[in-house]
């Protein structure tokens, strides 16, 4: 079994009016984003961690995988220094694995390079100042996954990727065993079980679901009668406190699964690193890019309407510039554009769970306010990034600007 | 061999009856959705409905006089009848089922009633509202089963009606004396609005904003209050203006309530920064000369286009060619012009109080009074096309969703709660 729990917070924008465009405001108002931290941190992050870190302590089989992003380490140093430090000590037991994946839970797998790289490296060099850790297994944001992206893990010296257990990729394999990617045999793939995620990601708290309550009995029962090689739970490590609360008995939940896995005999914990390990079972292709979100598994959560292609088109060309501008400040500012939690905001309608889901996660109003707000931040960015260029060009002219 | 109906037993007639209309049941929930919307549907039996109105087109000015005629048009097309009272003599657009009444008709009883700016009747005199009055509390009630009165005017003599012929009564708030004088209500006009909520049988409000406000300044029972929302007739084919400028379009009465004064001062922050957008206002009302000379103080005069009473030509013309509908009202209890320019796909920026935002997330609300967010907002869909055309597209969606017909048999229903088997 391989439990992997995915941390990030997003940095949100503020109300960035068209009128503030030029008037140096920020786009993101940082105490609102502490303060949001702060509530999920005693909600969730706190007790989550101290169950976890008393499970490890208890039962020394017991295999955690965690990834944690730079956004939500840059809030938890200011809003929740404790989580970080709970987070970094229950790392030190070596029962846990770390993952990579882009410092700012961004869409940079979906502009040209060397953007993927930077930010998987800045990333890297997060976890190692942190944690003291070089993670050997990729997950790109939102568990996307592509060809394109498995020769990059290669490139990248990656032993493995995560990717959604979806049949448009396992082509009627169950996602029980390790598989590698045909492209770049070097990269073993963990498909995610979403039906036996989801049950507790999505479905626990439900009461209209058949199967509530849900115990650790019942569940790891269903794991134990799963065929195959390795069961891959992933998650948001929000779950447990934050999307289903303390109140659902999630809480215990989470407490009693190493327990009740350690009483069942044939199942055993394994991080993702060690899951790697195994042989792969078959090659897997994947020409286009698939992801664990909503029910179409694709791109569409962020770039399924026209509002979300259009922010993001413009973003890529403000990225050019901000390159351009030379300034990591700029560059930096962009990057936090590019998470792509902003792009999901401007989700508009759809099936009906899925819309759910997605307003339960959105900081805004309606799709057409996240755009707009958006668009002034990026609009503002991209003129300062050419008044930085000019300043450039000013003073490598020695001052003189040639005439049109 | 297939029977006739005449050669069936009672009990197998009674069955294919049965049948027959669980057949058309089935079809009908296979019909696609355009078909379902345009078969008649007649709930309970055919009512005769005494109306006590306003205004009606072509001689209206506001929501009122849409209201009423695209509901008494949806009502007879049910099957029911209304005899529609009015101040005024008429001219009416006539409507088959719907019969016109005015004090003008009685001979002995000549009544003022040309219509002219701002609504309000030339030449009301002392008294004539008594009149009015009187003369709905003496008309002759025949075979009507439910009076219905919209707002305040004709409350007095509605609720005496309803009282001396055993009559239920409904009563329709469209606005509140409150929201129209903005907090200086005129005592007159409250005590009548009080007697006509008082006596009603059920009172129909037309957003939960404004039922919010019945019960918290009327002190009004929630139970009394069923809220149905306006709606807005799909219009027909559209043809844009030619011309190359962006028109930010306030289309609606020049009244206090209605907060134009937030739109000249937006379009003057916008003005500098969009320099091809050109700001219209279309319509008539009390605050046309003082909303002139503000535009010239705030030196847009250039940039706002006041163009004063359009007819619906023009009016449909404004809405085919409009980039952005702004409607800035310190109080607007639904908006059904905002309605209707998002019927023609064009975006808009309510504010927050507006009855529409409650049936829509797809348009800009705003606090009527943040001037900067009104001038952020115009900017946005001036200058993001994707959020124009996104927008404009959802909204037309979402106001369409439900049209008059759906809000008469809301309305019927509130009749039916009133008026029971026949017996009343």
């Amino acid at each position: 079994m391989v439990l992997y729990l995915h941390l990030h917070q997003p940095w949100r924008l503020a109300r960035f009016r068209y009128l503030d465009l030029g008037s140096g405001r920020p786009y993101i108002d940082e105490r609102r984003n502490l303060e949001i931290f702060r509530g999920i941190a005693g909600r969730c992050y706190r007790p989550a961690l101290a169950r976890l870190a008393e499970a490890l302590e208890t039962y020394p089989d017991f295999r955690l995988s965690l990834s944690v992003t730079g956004t939500w380490l840059e809030q938890a140093t200011r809003a929740a220094p404790d989580v970080l430090r709970t987070l970094q000590r229950i790392v030190r037991t070596g029962q846990v694995s770390l993952l990579s994946e882009t410092y700012y839970h961004s869409l940079a797998f979906l502009l040209p390079p060397p953007e993927l790289h930077e930010e998987v490296e800045l990333h890297r060099a997060a976890l190692q100042r942190e944690f003291g850790v070089r993670p050997k297994v990729l997950r790109m944001t939102e568990l996307a996954y592509s060809d394109e992206l498995s020769r990059f893990a290669e490139a990248e010296r990656f032993h493995g990727m995560l990717v959604e257990g979806w049949e448009g990729i396992l082509r009627g394999q169950p996602p029980t065993y390790v598989y590698c990617a045909a492209p770049a045999p070097t990269v073993m793939l963990l498909a995610r079980h979403y039906m036996l995620s989801d049950d507790v990601g999505f479905r626990f708290s439900s009461r209209e679901w058949s199967e509530y309550p849900l115990t650790a009995e019942k569940y790891v029962g269903w794991i134990a009668a799963t065929p195959g090689e390795v069961v891959n739970l992933f998650m948001d490590f929000e779950t447990f406190g934050e999307h289903h609360p303390a109140s659902s008995g999630i809480l215990e939940f989470l407490s009693a699964l190493p327990r009740t896995v350690r009483a069942t005999p044939g199942l055993s914990w394994a991080t993702v690193e060690e899951a790697v390990e195994l042989p792969p079972r078959e090659s897997l292709y994947a020409p286009m890019t698939v992801s664990w979100a909503d029910q179409n598994r694709d791109l569409g959560a962020w770039l399924g309407n026209d509002l979300q292609r259009s922010a993001f088109e413009a973003a890529k060309k403000v990225g050019v510039l901000a390159r351009r501008a030379a300034d990591p400040e700029i560059l930096e500012e962009w990057r936090k554009l590019l998470t792509s939690d902003h792009f999901y905001y401007m989700y508009v309608g759809g099936h009906g769970a899925d819309a759910g889901v997605h307003q339960y996660f959105s900081s805004y109003g309606s799709p057409y306010d996240a755009y707009a707000n958006y668009m002034n931040a990026l609009m503002d960015l991209r003129s300062r990034s050419l008044e930085r260029i000019s300043e450039e060009h000013v003073s490598e002219t020695g001052g003189r600007i040639r005439a049109k | 061999m297939k029977k006739s109906p005449a050669e069936l037993t009672n009990r197998e007639l009674l069955e294919k009856i049965e049948l027959d209309a669980l057949a058309a049941e089935l079809d009908w929930q296979r019909a696609p959705e355009s078909e379902r919307a345009r078969r008649p549907r007649v709930v309970g039996r055919r009512l005769r409905i005494l109306m006590i109105g306003w205004e009606w087109p072509p001689s209206h000015s506001g929501g009122l006089g849409v209201h009423s005629f695209e509901l008494a048009t949806e009502l007879t097309k049910m099957g029911h009848t209304i005899t529609f009272l009015s101040p005024f003599p008429g001219p009416y657009t006539p409507v088959q089922g719907v019969t016109f009444r005015s004090p003008a008709d009685e001979p002995d009883e000549p009544f003022p009633g040309a219509y002219t700016i701002g609504g309000s009747p030339a030449g009301w005199k002392e008294g004539d509202i008594e009149r009015f009055n009187a003369w709905i509390a003496g008309f002759p009630i025949g075979h009507h089963d439910v009076i219905h009165v919209h707002d305040w005017f004709g409350t007095v003599g509605g609720s005496e009606l309803a009282r001396r012929t055993h009559r239920p009564l409904v009563m329709t708030i469209h606005s509140t004396e409150y929201d129209r004088s903005l907090g200086h209500p005129w005592a007159e006009i409250l005590h009548r609005e009080h007697v006509g909520l008082e006596a009603a049988g059920l009172v129909i409000a037309v957003s939960e904003h404004l039922k919010r406000q019945l019960v918290e300044r009327y002190g009004i029972r929630p139970e009394k209050i069923r809220v149905i929302y306006n709606a807005v007739r799909p219009s027909e084919r559209l043809v844009p203006l030619s011309g190359r400028r962006k028109i930010v379009l306030y289309l609606g009465r020049l009244a206090a309530m209605k907060g134009v004064d937030t739109f000249l001062r937006a379009a003057a922050r916008v003005a500098s920064s969009q320099p091809d957008a050109l700001f219209v206002v279309a319509g008539e009302g009390p605050e046309y000369g003082r909303l002139l000379v503000m535009a010239a103080h705030l030196g847009v005069s250039d940039r706002v286009l006041f163009l004063g009473k359009v007819t619906e030509e023009e009016r449909l013309a404004l809405l085919a060619s409009a980039s952005v509908f702004v409607l800035p009202s310190v109080v607007e209890p639904f908006g059904i012009a905002a309605a209707e320019a998002m019927a023609a796909g064009i975006p808009a920026i309510v504010s927050k109080t507006s009855g529409i935002a409650e049936i829509t997330d797809s348009v800009f609300t705003v606090d009527f009074w943040d001037i900067d967010e009104f001038a952020s907002r115009i900017s946005e869909l001036l200058n993001y096309p994707a959020l124009r055309r996104a927008m404009g597209a959802a909204g037309r969606r979402s106001v369409m969703r439900e049209g008059w017909e759906e809000r008469a048999l809301q309305t019927v229903g509130v009749y039916f709660e009133l008026v029971k088997d026949g017996r009343r």
